[in-house]
């Protein structure tokens, strides 16, 4: 098992470094010239001289290779250099990837709690009411657009009825850190939450069905086990497997879907960050949001790799 | 003799027909979601057969509430917005079904070749798509547009098939793997079928009932994508009516709060889809779900 | 089995503590941020006691022109923030023609208009203490040439002083040519701490660590800047003038200023936007203020670039002209709350207005088109810059008309409006907006040097005399001669086609008291607003 785990984690480095150099790569092809973004065009077109001394001091005549592995070299020392306008992105990221995870942590865990919690119920009293009102009420929140939801829940609890901020992290007047965060995160956090407890319900329901109707389950109940037992016991633990798999998968949506969020809440997370990079066509900043989200993301995986593993020997077995 | 068991196996199958399509029916979401989607479709083809006028922008008009010859009002620059919405749901049903259609079939085929087939081949797919899923579609879209310089349709549907397989492809490799043990694939393998009709033939149907969920549930996921790329001014260009370019009127917020029609038609009508393709969807579980019957 | 459960159980037990220690730790970081920013629990008690003294602005940075981690430099539009915290050598009332000394104590300029004397005013200090010298003064104007981010009024300007001379606290400017506006334009210029400042490349000033925590001559200065969310000013203890009532600033990072301004996060809010325009004039908590300023709406034709590589397309100007026929700008105008359809720089109720009219008639453009010989299965490119929806929905409506005389037209989004016009090119028409400073701005766009305009119009040198002329003349009648010659010039040559100006808007909240005889000028220009005597509820 652990030769497993340490396998699996070695193949990431491999994937991260092809990955960056994907996005490297992808970048350059997009044409973006750097000089372009720093300099006006009324100095380029006066200064010819000094920019190219700029351009030659910051290393864009070299051959791209060159370029990737000078960048690869400085972030492995922790220097993930500048973005366009400056700024060094180590400070910009240490500010805004906690936020992030703030914002995604909560959503996580309602979501997970109330998706599986009205997936199950749905499931085991199938077609009941819950059942009925637990669909149609998740669908709905998956139906909707989410940053419609964001756009109405602000108008609602933002500026109708002023409880909550519109957006921001932080008030200059907060008296208390722990209330502020408090209501700064709802919104944000709903919004999120409101999107993926559908997702999470819909499988857990699904999961959950396709246990009840096992053999095994209804040997349990054909031994005479309570209900509620075999439910918990038998069909709980069977059904968490592919749920806990959506879950993980889930993490990595969240931190780059919480981009749409983060622009309608004015969240000064990640996610508002790349999305202004990109728009803005700030590229050092994008290759190191999208090094972190492929990151997540291939830790995710590699967490849903071991998970199969675990529950599964087969899987295990035919690696 | 055959024909005889021919014979015997269509009336088996059509029977099984018969009793699905029961099923089916009973299932009073799933039958409204069928018939909402297949409307929905209807109309947004019959609106642009019709031709109707979903560009002229009329600006002594604008901003008009429902009523006096505009179903849904008209927009910021006095376009009629039920024609816009006809037409835009032609492009975003488009988008929702080509893009899931065409995922899953690659995710699909992918996953049975990765799982039947396992070890190298195995390894290689499951690490492509871990790189695939790796990549924030965002950026993807992007760089498309920077590298071809326009924001068009094929961009998106081209982005949304890359991005949009490894679900499914997770999902077939999984269920393969676990099938390949099963008795009745090993006894297939003894009777020396050959790879491809076990894979394709033996094993497929087992496993289509969690495709076809998931295929409808991206058709919902494609548009309701399209909407927010729309809004962060990543999505279609302008000029093509989608339901997200419409709803991305909803940004202003004068028009929140003044032109309630504005928003509100295209917000439903997606709504209103996505609801119906997910109850159809879950309907066709239900029925297709072999362990069930 | 029972094992593999086990496994599993524990497993997924140490997830969720992971999981929750994560958005823990995320929760506690930035909580310690925001205690340790500032001290915001010392603070806290005289925040609320001051409470009827703070005003709150807010800063937007969709538009890419501003980061939320920094203060916007001044240099490149003048928001009320920043005027708050840096001052010029003069100030300038609300028409921006007439300046009275601010930094500076008395002038005189020379009878040739060459040589400008001006006198510091004594006891001058930066907010961290330092003196505030003629050699700030001189270090200011010798940067803003080589820097990179900066408006164009400065260099267009400051290109014609040859010489800055210090001599204790005079700075004396001499010209190598008169210019009309240089006084307007040292109204606008903020000087900026040399101290601070010089030994930063001035090709990277505007993204300099300076702007996290700037030293200012204004009457505020800098106390917090928490990235991503907000900054906040407080009474410079520098600043000699009459101390502001208003004792501390809010100014929060927003995507977006309706909203903002309809949670209460903002007291004052300008635009020209017409869903902004309306939402804020329904509102009853804020007062309208409209402001007389040029903001141009205008096309303009990708010519030749400075390296001679012309745009082919676009050299008939039959095809420019009917390009402009199919267009109603009329109705066009009617999707901005307050626009005026001009024909040239000058606007149609100027004196100064040649006569001349760019007609809507589509049948005229067909022909015209027609007789062009243009090849209509050619895209015509559009690129504009402008995200609001009121452009969007402007450019959208120009396609249509566009199409109604047989282009095919394909319109881009820019996301850096600047580079795509004037450095990638890839475009046919551009559709540009300039708030103005005066008219003559409008036609210095045409010189042949022009850092921007001259990759499009080729470095055309036809303008060039004229407004050489324009902007050393003093006399009105001769000005106005001058500026009806312009006209038809630009008018023949049609490289830049006026759509209309647009109404600007400022919008106060009832909770601030403005004291009487305040006007507003264009809010992205610098004004006596009388700001030391605003009150806020």
């Amino acid at each position: 098992m652990v030769k497993y785990i340490i396998k699996k984690l070695l193949m990431m480095i491999p994937m991260l470094l092809l990955i960056s150099f994907i996005v490297f790569y992808g970048l350059q092809l997009t044409g973006i010239d750097p000089i372009n973004f720093m300099v006006s065009p009324e100095v380029l077109s006066s200064n010819k001289d000094n920019i190219d001394a700029l351009r030659e001091s910051l290393g864009l005549n070299d051959p791209l290779i060159v370029q990737y592995f000078h960048w690869l070299i400085n972030c492995l020392q922790g220097d993930l250099g500048y973005s366009f306008d400056g700024s060094s992105i180590v400070s910009i990221i240490s500010v805004r990837l906690p936020y992030t995870f703030e914002l995604a942590g909560y959503s996580l865990v309602f979501s997970a709690i109330l998706g599986i919690g009205i997936g199950i119920i749905s499931a085991i009293r199938q077609n009941g009411i819950i059942d009925y009102v637990g669909r149609v009420l998740a669908v709905l929140g998956q139906a909707v657009p989410q940053f419609l939801v964001g756009i109405i829940l602000i108008q609602i609890f933002a500026i109708k009825l002023g409880i909550f901020p519109s957006g921001n992290r932080v008030s200059p007047e907060a008296t208390n850190p722990f209330i502020d965060a408090f209501l700064h995160l709802f919104l944000p956090v709903v919004t999120l939450t409101i999107g993926m407890v559908a997702v999470l319900m819909r499988y857990a329901r699904n999961t959950m069905l396709d246990v009840l109707n096992c053999d095994y389950i209804k040997t349990a109940r054909s031994k005479g086990i309570p209900e509620w037992k075999v439910y918990l016991k038998h069909g709980f633990r069977n059904a968490m497997k592919p749920v806990l798999v959506i879950l993980v998968f889930r993490i990595p949506m969240l931190v780059g879907g919480s981009v749409v969020i983060e622009s309608v809440f004015s969240y000064p997370g990640i996610g508002l960050t790349m999305t202004d990079a990109i728009v803005s066509g700030d590229y050092p900043i994008v290759l190191v949001t999208t090094m972190i989200i492929a990151g997540t993301m291939l830790i995710c995986s590699f967490m849903v790799d071991v998970f199969n593993a675990l529950l599964d020997p087969r899987v295990r077995l035919s690696e | 003799m055959r024909v005889n068991l021919q014979e015997q196996k269509s009336t088996a199958s059509s029977s099984l027909l018969k009793k699905n399509v029961r099923k089916f029916m009973r299932n009073k979401l799933a039958v409204i979601g069928l018939f909402v989607v297949v409307l929905m479709t209807i109309a947004c083809i019959i609106g642009a057969i019709a031709g109707v006028d979903y560009n002229t922008p009329v600006l002594t008009e604008m901003k008009k509430a429902p009523g006096n010859g505009h179903l849904f009002g008209t927009d910021t620059i006095g376009r009629d917005l039920f024609a816009r919405v006809l037409i835009g749901g032609c492009y975003s049903i488009l988008i929702g079904v080509f893009c899931a259609v065409l995922s899953s079939v690659i995710g699909a085929v992918l996953g049975a070749v990765a799982g039947f087939f396992g070890g190298k081949t195995d390894a290689i797919l499951v690490r492509v798509s871990e790189i695939f899923q790796a990549f924030p579609q965002l950026v993807l879209v992007m760089m498309l547009v920077a590298i071809v310089n326009k924001r068009g349709l094929t961009n998106l549907l081209f982005i949304f098939v890359v991005t949009g397989w490894m679900t499914t492809f997770r999902m077939v490799r999984n269920e393969y793997m676990s099938l390949k043990g099963e008795t009745y694939v090993k006894v297939c393998e003894a009777f020396g079928m050959s790879g491809n009709n076990i894979m394709f033939k033996q094993i497929l149907p087992n496993v289509m009932s969690p495709i076809i969920v998931s295929t409808t549930t991206n058709v919902a996921f494609f548009i309701l994508q399209e909407a927010s790329l729309s809004f962060i001014g990543l999505g279609v260009a302008d000029s093509t009516p989608t339901w997200g370019n419409i709803l991305n009127a909803a940004k202003s917020i004068s028009i929140v709060t003044d032109q309630w029609w504005i928003w509100v038609f295209p917000g439903l009508a997606i709504s209103l889809f996505v609801l119906a393709i997910n109850f159809l969807g879950d309907g066709l579980r239900d029925v297709l779900d072999a362990k069930q019957q | 089995m029972r094992k593999m459960v086990k496994k599993f159980v524990a497993l997924s037990l140490a997830t969720i503590l992971t999981l929750g220690t994560l958005s823990g730790c995320g929760g506690s970081k930035s909580n310690g941020e925001s205690t340790t920013g500032g001290g915001a629990n010392a603070t806290e008690a005289t925040a609320s006691k001051a409470e009827a003294g703070t005003l709150k602005l807010a800063v937007t940075t969709g538009d890419g022109s501003t980061t939320d981690d920094k203060i916007p430099t001044p240099w490149y539009n003048r928001i009320m923030a920043t005027n708050l915290m840096f001052r010029g050598l003069f100030l300038a009332d609300s028409t921006l023609t007439e300046v009275e000394p601010d930094l500076a104590k008395d002038y005189t300029i020379s009878d040739d208009g060459l040589v400008y004397t001006i006198n510091l005013r004594e006891g001058l200090k930066w907010s961290d203490g330092e003196e505030l010298t003629a050699e700030d003064v001189k270090f200011s104007i010798e940067t803003a040439l080589k820097t990179a981010t900066i408006n164009s009024i400065y260099t267009s300007a400051f290109q014609n002083i040859k010489e800055i001379k210090v001599d204790g606290t005079t700075i004396t400017l001499t010209l190598s040519k008169p210019y009309a506006t240089m006084l307007d334009v040292l109204a606008q210029f903020a000087i900026l701490p040399k101290h601070s400042l010089e030994n930063v490349d001035p090709l990277k000033l505007d993204s300099d660590g300076f702007w996290k925590s700037p030293v200012t001559s204004g009457m505020y200065a800098m106390d917090e800047l928490n990235v991503g969310n907000y900054f906040t000013l407080k009474v410079n203890e520098n600043y000699e003038g009459t101390k502001p009532k208003i004792s501390k600033i809010i100014c929060y990072f927003v995507t977006d200023y309706v909203t903002a301004a309809k949670a209460g996060n903002t007291d004052y809010v300008f635009g020209n936007d017409a869903s902004l325009v309306e939402s804020l004039q329904k509102m009853d908590n804020f007062d309208t203020h409209e402001v007389d300023v040029l903001f141009y709406k205008y096309f303009i034709f990708n010519m030749k670039g400075v390296d001679g590589k012309e745009n082919e397309a676009m050299q008939n100007k039959e095809v420019r002209k009917a390009i402009i026929e199919a267009i109603d700008r009329t109705a066009l105008a009617g999707l901005y709350p307050n626009a005026t359809v001009l024909n040239s720089g000058v606007p149609n109720n100027n004196p100064a207005y040649n006569g001349f009219e760019y007609s809507y008639d589509v049948e005229q453009a067909k022909a015209d088109l027609k007789a062009s010989g243009y090849d209509l299965n050619r895209t015509l490119k559009i690129c504009y810059y402008n995200n609001d929806q009121t452009s969007i929905d402007l450019i959208n409506t120009v396609v249509y008309y566009l199409e109604q005389v047989g282009f095919k037209v394909e319109a881009t989004l820019s996301n850096d409006g600047t580079t795509d016009l004037f450095t990638t090119r890839d475009y046919d028409i551009g559709f540009k907006g300039k708030s103005s400073f005066s008219i003559d701005e409008w036609y210095v766009e045409y010189m042949s040097n022009d850092g921007l305009f001259q990759n499009i119009f080729g470095g055309d040198t036809a303008f060039d005399a004229l407004i050489a002329e324009l902007s050393s003349e003093t006399d009105t009648e001769k000005r106005n001669e001058i500026y009806k010659q312009l006209q038809d010039l630009e008018q023949e040559k049609m490289y830049k086609v006026p759509v209309f100006t647009v109404g600007t808007y400022v919008f106060t909240s009832k909770n601030v008291t403005l004291p009487d005889g305040v006007t507003f000028c264009n809010p992205l220009y610098m004004c006596d607003l009388d700001f030391a005597n605003w009150e806020v509820k």
